[in-house]
């Protein structure tokens, strides 16, 4: 990979998903309608845009989870074929194992890429620390808050040390005040590391605070609208981001083209 | 240490009465479990004298005793088997056959189970057939096992095993596509091969399936051995019941079917040791206890 090309590079790609409910009456939607994105590597990248635009179907082709229908999508130059496990990828849901404590569940990708056990406790053990979450190494998923769930689903991906993260709203479910300190807490274990991250969020607070940039969705047929660069340099203060001197103005501009698209998704729903 | 033990240290703040207070809940709460556990050892016993009070009363009083038998009676024909009949013989012949039918029913049933589930296609092309044999009468078969094995005890557990086979089988089936799809995908994305997959995410995540399979089949495996005891045996607890039943002895049958309960008892035991072992993670069975 040479130091200019993108880490991640989507080409007029196309998603058209079939309804599988009814055998009569396969009716078939087009989710992405010519996306074309190109992410340098170590950036952080803020995917917003009205519900149901596309954004998380997109996050999950870059995982190869799901298949363009037509176009193409690169990691590192090459085309994603089969399941990308070379990225990170945390969903709102923190799917950690429920038959598996705190530490197996951080363990778990080090064992399927078959590090040996005393390494891998090791890595997990410096993981558990970095969050926080030292004494419940032996704590079963639901033995645990919201929170630490969370700090958990985040270390297990990062242990493996993927190049990209995608998270699609990984905040999503928390309450107001732990999402903050989440937020915090993973531009601290994300400055420095040179990885990209591909966060989608509906919080647009939320993607000013973490982002470098901002790509906007239109409503569906999602296709890419417009993109910002986030005025406000680093370090962040993620508890009073909002108090920054750019931030009221930015925020307006990019919430007037939101707006735009979920106006319209409403009309849409009601003509129907 | 416990959840709140550990937070409050994580979180580093002294506090004495807070603690003290901490302490105090945990033992109550010891306590009473240990009451608990006494009162439903008291209740069982309760109700099983309270049964067996019952009926010997009832006996020769209100219903026929040549019906139904006493309590008393029974223990006297137990005790007879025991020693003049060789109850303990005929038992281990049950037993051997309904464990060995147990056992290669349940294991034919899981790796099936996983061989069938996991390619959606095979899935789709196997299931009326598992389906329509699943719906067979299974102790119908008895006969035929019977013509094909012999009167020995391979045809006994032949029948155990089909009792059993087919339950397992479904029920891995169900629980293997119930495996929740974000955990395969999030188990991919990790790395996980196809192998990593069965082992770690679908088989754990089919175990509360398969649990059950497990425990409805124990009796079942018991009534394959017994019901190929009645057609054609000359020996074995079922052949035990079915002479005392030929020889009007309604104590002695009752003596029969004690003992066989006792055995269908302590298998399904094993099993919910096994159940609570392979569902330690569940949170039915942790710290949820002070819900309503």
């Amino acid at each position: 990979m040479s130091p200019s090309q993108p880490i991640i590079e989507a080409r007029e790609v196309f998603k058209v998903f079939t309804a599988q409910g009814n055998r009569h009456d396969r009716r078939a939607f087009l989710a992405l309608h010519d996306v074309n994105l190109a992410v340098d590597a170590g950036r952080f990248v803020a995917l917003v845009g009205p519900s149901g635009c596309g954004k998380s179907t997109f996050l999950n082709m870059i995982a190869g989870l799901v298949r363009p229908t037509e176009g193409i999508v690169r990691y590192k130059g090459a085309p994603v074929e089969g399941v990308n496990t070379d990225a990170g990828y945390i969903t709102q849901d923190d799917n950690l194992f429920p038959w598996r404590t705190l530490q197996e569940n951080v363990e778990v990708a080090l064992e399927f890429r078959g590090v040996p056990a005393t390494g891998r406790r090791a890595e997990a053990g410096k993981y558990i620390a970095m969050v926080g979450l030292g004494g419940f190494e032996h704590h079963f998923p639901h033995e645990l808050s919201g929170g630490m769930r969370k700090r958990a689903a985040l270390i297990r991906t990062l242990i493996y040390e993927p190049d990209v993260v995608l998270m699609d709203e990984p905040f999503g479910p928390l309450d107001a005040q732990t999402r903050v300190i989440l937020q915090d807490e993973l531009l601290k274990l994300w400055e420095g590391s040179g990885k990209s991250i591909l966060f989608v969020t509906h919080d647009l607070v939320e993607a000013i605070a973490l982002a470098d940039e901002i790509v906007m969705f239109s409503r569906a047929p999602g296709t890419i609208k417009r993109r910002y660069t986030v005025p406000i340099s680093r370090p962040r203060d993620v508890f009073r981001i909002h108090a920054h001197p750019a931030f009221g103005d930015f925020y307006d501009q990019v919430w007037r083209d939101l707006k735009e698209e979920i106006i319209e998704v409403a009309l849409e729903v009601r003509e129907r | 240490m416990t959840a709140q033990e550990a937070a409050a240290g994580a979180m580093g703040v002294p506090r004495g009465r807070g603690d003290t207070l901490l302490r105090a809940v945990e033992e109550q709460e010891r306590a009473r479990e240990r009451r608990a556990r006494w009162g439903i050892v008291a209740g069982r016993v309760a109700v099983g004298v309270g049964f067996l009070l019952a009926w010997e009363l009832a006996s020769g009083r209100l219903v026929d005793q040549f019906f139904v038998s006493r309590p008393s009676a029974i223990l006297g024909a137990l005790w007879t088997m025991l020693v003049e009949e060789n109850l303990l013989y005929h038992l281990r012949f049950t037993i051997t056959e309904a464990l060995a039918g147990y056992i290669i029913g349940a294991s034919a049933g899981l790796l099936l189970g996983f061989a069938l589930a996991r390619v959606d296609l095979v899935f789709r092309i196997v299931e009326p057939f598992v389906v329509a044999f699943y719906g067979i009468p299974r102790i119908a078969l008895a006969p035929l096992f019977i013509l094909w094995f012999g009167l020995g005890i391979t045809s006994k557990i032949a029948v155990a095993t089909v009792m059993v086979f087919f339950i397992v089988l479904i029920n891995t089936i169900a629980g293997i596509r119930a495996a929740p799809l974000p955990l395969l995908q999030v188990a991919r994305v990790m790395g996980a091969s196809e192998w990593d997959l069965q082992r770690k995410v679908i088989f754990p995540a089919a175990t509360p399936f398969i649990i059950a399979a497990l425990q409805i089949t124990v009796p079942q495996a018991m009534i394959g051995a017994i019901v190929g005891e009645f057609i054609s045996s000359n020996r074995g607890v079922g052949h035990l019941i079915s002479r005392e039943a030929g020889l009007l002895d309604t104590p002695g049958l009752f003596a029969g079917i004690f003992s066989l309960l006792a055995v269908v008892l302590l298998m399904n035991q094993g099993i919910t040791f096994l159940g609570n072992y392979l569902m330690r993670w569940s949170p039915r069975r942790g710290i949820t206890r002070d819900v309503v």
